[in-house]
């Protein structure tokens, strides 16, 4: 039996359109989708690919599928296996999508760079180390490195400088760092070259803000074990990769790109150059949905997609519009397609055109007229939320939703104040939420809890006479020393554990003081080469010295280990170089137990074990999720500080000021949000608050905009410094920020599906920005008039996509231990001790490289 | 064949461990500890001089099985199985490999728990792939501790290597594998239901196969998660309310001195200089 496409349509209950059909039968040349909400596109890309595969002979490892988000990313991939399996059931034909390139940019990039084909002798192509926004801020941040980058920068005040130039509110260091972070990413992201642009800077900040920048770029490629590099610039390193390889344009047959409206300079370079073989670039995407500005996307790269087909291919595309909404009720779509009209989007004369894809002609699938966009009516922000929380309430009263996650708030920012009363409206009514971005991690019960009782344990850190953010994280403290406090009343093994560890604490710092004296009386040097005969007998000796720091100094093991050193020095092979005295002291005066490992102690009393059981017993997660997000942070900070606590750190309170009062406060003041899970977004029962960026690429059956208000006229300041350093016609700046403001917006109105609420906030301070005030006024229904009757019944969609399993890394672990599985693989906390993993993928790789290597040598020879 | 000899590819060998141990210890944030690393490094070293042959003749690497549309029995949630494995093709020939980081003595006493895995990668490769498999085996690259001392003792280790088996065949049946597939359906559906209660205290006491230890000491000692366990606490713990001391001993076990003092060890070695204590307070 042969399959035909026409056949799988059916076995998957899809029934194309004639656009949708002819773009997925489009197989040869450049093709361009501008595609309106809901109008399937994702689905249009992940059939085109079954096409090219199953019945174009297209081999997987021959297309390269990228998205933009790590959640897009996984639809396509578990998308396409889905459609693949369905030609598997029909015809027993498997297919293998291990080596074919789908992922985010990003990750796709990092392949490529280690892609053994690429590399003589099939070697593991060297990736640089990836340091994520959290990384990158702290690389920054070090008061060594900022010194360094800022050297040569004679002035006293460069974070005042910097504000200055950013036109921003603080002038503290941490400002000026996210500043010039911000700068720095937006430069590698248009490939900009330091020495090249540094002419054209006519501010004096600005010239050295480049030369931090071309030090930045030295400082990655240099420090550290091996080269690193941010997420902006591992785009850089891929596409120069693909400019070094003559058969850059053949690695792949078809290059397709889901949401290209979120591209920026570096991958449409990147694009093109994967493209210029073959030609056969695909690019789908919505120029009306275009949010990442601030992340350096163009959206003219989708608008202006046809002349640059032309320009780098020497061809034009074929354009297929996918413009049926299948999404939403009509007058839905009808409400959100007239809210663009109302923007000018003409090019300023004498240009011809508008900066967006033209008629578009958005139609509904729908035939449903009955109102479906309504509004409170314009009351004061108490009233409007009351009165939008007994519609919801009615909602769910009269089953027209069966869960509370089926009903969205979406905001600009989920730190406004409404939000809040919004919060308060819905408890007040009955209903729970779930907003992982309204608030700090760092103040969630969980850390305060934690981190409290550390706080007991180590001391707190004094507080100076500042204001602001300080002064807010301060409070915080005290806060989480008084839970500490309490926990420690209501738990008697709690503060015995506690008294104990300030024992330990005690101890260290005697034995250090006790150790040091001996060596300042022999005058002896503590990077001088230890010499066990000479001087352990005194150390040993030293007046004081406790029996931990006793038995760590006559360790048979260590000894051992001193002896082995000094041999494999004297055979003049690389090694190790032997241990210090210094080396000695410290590990004398160490504190048995890390970071980690309290956590995972303190774990095991009453107030944190509840957490766990809650988890074992699936009742809720919540908890365990943000006890593995503290872990993460203090993981974080034992790899860049020292692991071990030895007694030097404990002198002047240096750990208390580097733990709490440094690394704490960077935390809470870059605002790190709650833990969030990219896989399984809202929980049942609660009703999500979400931004509108996080909203992307989602439906709701129920949409309440929170607040249809975003002020400012002013373009990102990074867009006006380094629009004057490229060669690059844009959006007029004066335009930008009304721009960005329609097309978030935009997002925002086309995720509803059967209903789209708007809140009316009036009172003192309080207006809806245009075109909304406009809108509003227009005889738009209001709650008291409508009927929730007419609404029809949402259902819960079960479009859940399968997931993998490992046959060891789950089934075989889940077996051992459902515990074990549970905290480590599921909830991601991190091991202290438990090093398997780790030690089992470093056998594996070394392995796989041998073998690589003893294949590429059979071959040559 | 090639023209390199085997103590030069053994040089290219150790050049590769030394790049991943820095890439591996980056990527995951972990830190290995340096007897863990010296071990680590060890396993490739004798892997390559005992099993040249195999090493040599591996045609496909790190084959990512992959066995998808599966579905849980009441749930009728999607699933797929995954696995990873290698090839060697040879005259007509096909033997699949799976590397662990286990020790041979513990693989032989608990073989069965490994021929259903090697079934499912078998009934995978062979049925719906539809590629030739004529044997299955798993190569084990733990040796046994007591090595440790003589690795550098070219005379003592040269006949103990000789003598060492770390290849164990075993015979596969894809047939087989749709039972194996159907547990594994079960436990996919117990965690997806969010069931994770530990293994009962009662099995804290029994000894695992192949092994010197009981599974409280074998497993569980080395789980961080261990001091917030119910199973652990009671067999560590016994039932009745413990003591201050007993109880405060419970706490302060973070395992073996040899482990502990190579963690501090491991620590310290690696440790930057210290940091100004104020870094991020401006």
């Amino acid at each position: 039996m042969t399959l035909t496409l026409e056949q799988l349509w059916k076995t998957a209950g899809f029934k194309p359109n004639d656009n949708q059909r002819a773009a997925i039968q489009h197989v040869d040349g450049p093709l361009y989708l501008p595609a309106g909400p809901g109008s399937g596109k994702t689905r249009v890309l992940l059939w085109r690919t079954v096409n090219l595969i199953v019945f174009q002979g297209v081999s997987p490892e021959d297309v390269y599928l990228s998205t933009f988000t790590e959640k897009a990313a996984f639809q396509l991939r578990e998308g396409l296996r889905a459609l693949l399996g369905l030609v598997t059931n029909a015809t027993g034909q498997p297919y293998d999508l291990a080596k074919m390139y789908v992922g985010t940019v990003h990750s796709l990039c990092q392949r490529l760079l280690l892609d053994r084909r690429f590399y003589p002798q099939r070697q593991r192509g060297q990736s640089p180390a990836l340091l994520d926004e959290l990384g990158q801020y702290f690389f920054v941040y070090k008061r060594g490195r900022w010194a360094d980058l800022t050297d040569g920068w004679d002035d006293e005040d460069i974070p005042e400088r910097i504000k200055v130039l950013f036109k921003g509110r603080s002038a503290s260091r941490h400002a000026a760092v996210t500043s010039a972070i911000s700068l720095f990413n937006r430069l590698s992201e248009e490939c900009a070259d330091p020495g090249d642009i540094i002419s054209r800077a006519d501010d004096e900040t600005l010239l050295h803000l480049l030369e931090m920048y071309g030090r930045y770029l030295e400082r990655l490629a240099e420090e550290g074990p091996v080269a690193r590099t941010d997420f902006s610039l591992l785009q850089q390193k891929g596409l120069q990769l693909l400019e070094r390889l003559p058969q850059a344009g053949q690695v792949f047959k078809h290059v397709i790109i889901d949401e290209y409206q979120d591209t920026n300079t570096v991958q449409e370079r990147l694009f093109f150059r994967m493209a210029s073989g073959h030609k056969n670039i695909c690019v789908v995407g919505d120029d009306d949905q275009a949010l990442y500005r601030f992340r350096g996307a163009t959206v003219e790269n989708f608008v202006e997609f046809p002349a640059r087909c032309r320009r780098y291919l020497g061809q034009a595309p074929r354009t297929i519009p996918l413009n049926v909404n299948y999404r939403s009720r009509r007058r839905i779509v009808e409400f959100y397609t007239g809210f663009m009209g109302h923007c000018d989007w003409r090019k300023p004369s004498p240009a011809r055109g508008v900066f967006r894809v033209a008629d578009k002609d958005i139609q509904a699938a729908s035939r449903d007229k009955a109102v479906s966009v309504i509004a409170s009516r314009r009351l004061p922000p108490p009233q409007a939320c009351a009165e939008m929380a007994g519609l919801v309430r009615e909602i769910l009263d009269q089953g027209k939703v069966e869960n509370p996650n089926q009903i969205a708030f979406l905001y600009p920012s989920l730190k406004a104040a409404s939000v809040k009363v919004m919060i308060a409206a819905l408890e007040n009514v009955g209903l729970k939420v779930y907003a992982p971005r309204a608030g700090r991690f760092i103040e969630v019960d969980e850390s305060t809890a934690m981190f409290g009782v550390f706080l007991h344990i180590f001391g707190r850190p004094e507080r100076g006479e500042y204001g602001g953010d300080y002064k807010a994280f301060h409070d915080w403290l005290d806060r989480a020393s008084e839970t500490g406090a309490a926990l420690r009343k209501a738990d008697k093994g709690l503060d015995s554990f506690i008294r104990h560890r300030q024992g330990d604490l005690e101890r260290a710092k005697n034995d250090y003081l006790a150790l040091m004296k001996v060596v300042e009386k022999k005058k002896w040097d503590l990077n001088a080469t230890y010499e066990v005969d000479r001087m352990k007998r005194a150390l040993y000796d030293a007046p004081g010295l406790s029996e931990t720091g006793k038995r760590t100094l006559s360790s048979r093991r260590f000894e051992r280990a001193i002896a082995l050193r000094l041999a494999e020095r004297a055979t003049g092979r690389p090694g190790p170089a032997p241990y210090t005295l210094g080396y000695v002291v410290a590990r004398a005066t160490s504190i048995e137990g890390n970071l980690l490992d309290l956590f995972y102690q303190l774990c095991g009393f009453d107030h944190f074990r509840r957490m766990f059981d809650l988890a074992e017993r699936g009742e809720d997660e919540g908890p365990i999720c943000n006890l593995g997000l503290i872990s993460q942070y203090l993981a974080r900070y034992l790899e860049e500080y020292p692991a071990v606590l030895t007694a030097e750190q404990l002198v002047d309170d240096r750990f208390q000021r580097l733990f709490f009062a440094s690394y704490l406060f960077a935390l809470f003041r870059r605002g790190e949000s709650e833990y969030e899970d990219a896989e399984d977004p809202f929980p049942k029962g609660r009703i999500p608050f979400v931004t509108i960026h996080q909203s992307k690429g989602l439906e709701f059956p129920v949409v309440v905009l929170g607040n249809p208000r975003k002020q400012g006229n002013e373009p990102q300041v990074v867009e006006k410094l380094v629009r004057p350093l490229l060669d690059r016609e844009g959006e007029p700046l004066d335009r930008q920020a009304e721009f960005d403001r329609m097309r978030m917006f935009y997002v925002a109105l086309s995720r509803a599906q059967n209903l789209l609420v708007i809140t009316h906030l009036g009172g003192q301070g309080n207006f809806a920005s245009e075109p909304f005030a406009s809108l509003l006024d227009d005889g738009m229904t209001r709650i008291p008039d409508f009927d929730v009757a007419s609404l029809p019944a949402a259902t819960l969609k079960n479009d859940d996509l399968p997931k993998n399993y490992s046959y060891t890394g789950d089934y075989l672990q889940y077996q051992r231990c459902p515990r074990y599985y549970m905290v480590f693989r599921k909830y991601g906390l991190v091991p202290s001790r438990t090093q398997t993993m780790v030690f089992g993928s470093l056998v594996h790789r070394t392995l796989d490289d041998l073998h690589q290597f003893l294949i590429a040598n059979r071959s040559a020879a | 064949m090639s023209k390199l000899n085997a103590a030069e590819v053994e040089a290219r060998l150790d050049a590769f461990f030394e790049e991943n141990l820095k890439l591996v210890q980056l990527e995951s944030g972990y830190r290995l500890s340096p007897e863990s690393q010296n071990v680590a490094r060890w396993q490739t070293r004798l892997y390559w001089r005992r099993l040249r042959e195999i090493a040599e003749r591996v045609t496909d690497t790190e084959v990512k099985l992959s066995l998808p549309e599966q579905v849980t029995p009441r749930t009728k949630v999607k699933f797929g199985i995954e696995g990873i494995v290698d090839i060697v093709r040879e005259n007509d020939r096909v033997v699949m490999y799976d590397l662990k980081t286990h020790e041979a003595s513990y693989i032989r006493e608990n073989k069965e728990l490994y021929r259903q895995q090697l079934n499912v990668y078998a009934y995978i490769w062979k049925n719906l792939r539809g590629e030739p498999l004529d044997e299955t085996a798993i190569i084990c690259t733990t040796f046994p501790p007591e090595w440790r001392g003589i690795l550098q003792d070219e005379a003592r280790l040269a006949p103990a290597l000789a003598a060492w088996e770390p290849v164990i065949e075993l015979d596969f049946d894809p047939d087989e594998a749709a039972d194996t597939i159907r547990h594994f359906a079960e436990i996919v559906e117990q965690i997806e239901a969010g069931k994770f209660a530990p293994a009962p205290a009662s099995q804290l006491k029994e000894h695992v196969p192949g092994t010197k230890s009981v599974f409280g000491r074998y497993v569980c000692r080395n789980c961080d998660a261990r001091f917030s366990c119910s199973s652990y606490r009671e067999y560590a713990l016994g039932s009745s309310a413990p003591t201050e001391r007993k109880f405060l001993d419970y706490y302060n076990d973070l395992g073996a001195e040899a482990d502990r003092e190579d963690f501090i060890d491991a620590a310290l070695e690696l440790a930057p200089t210290l940091a100004d204590p104020d870094e991020f307070r401006d």
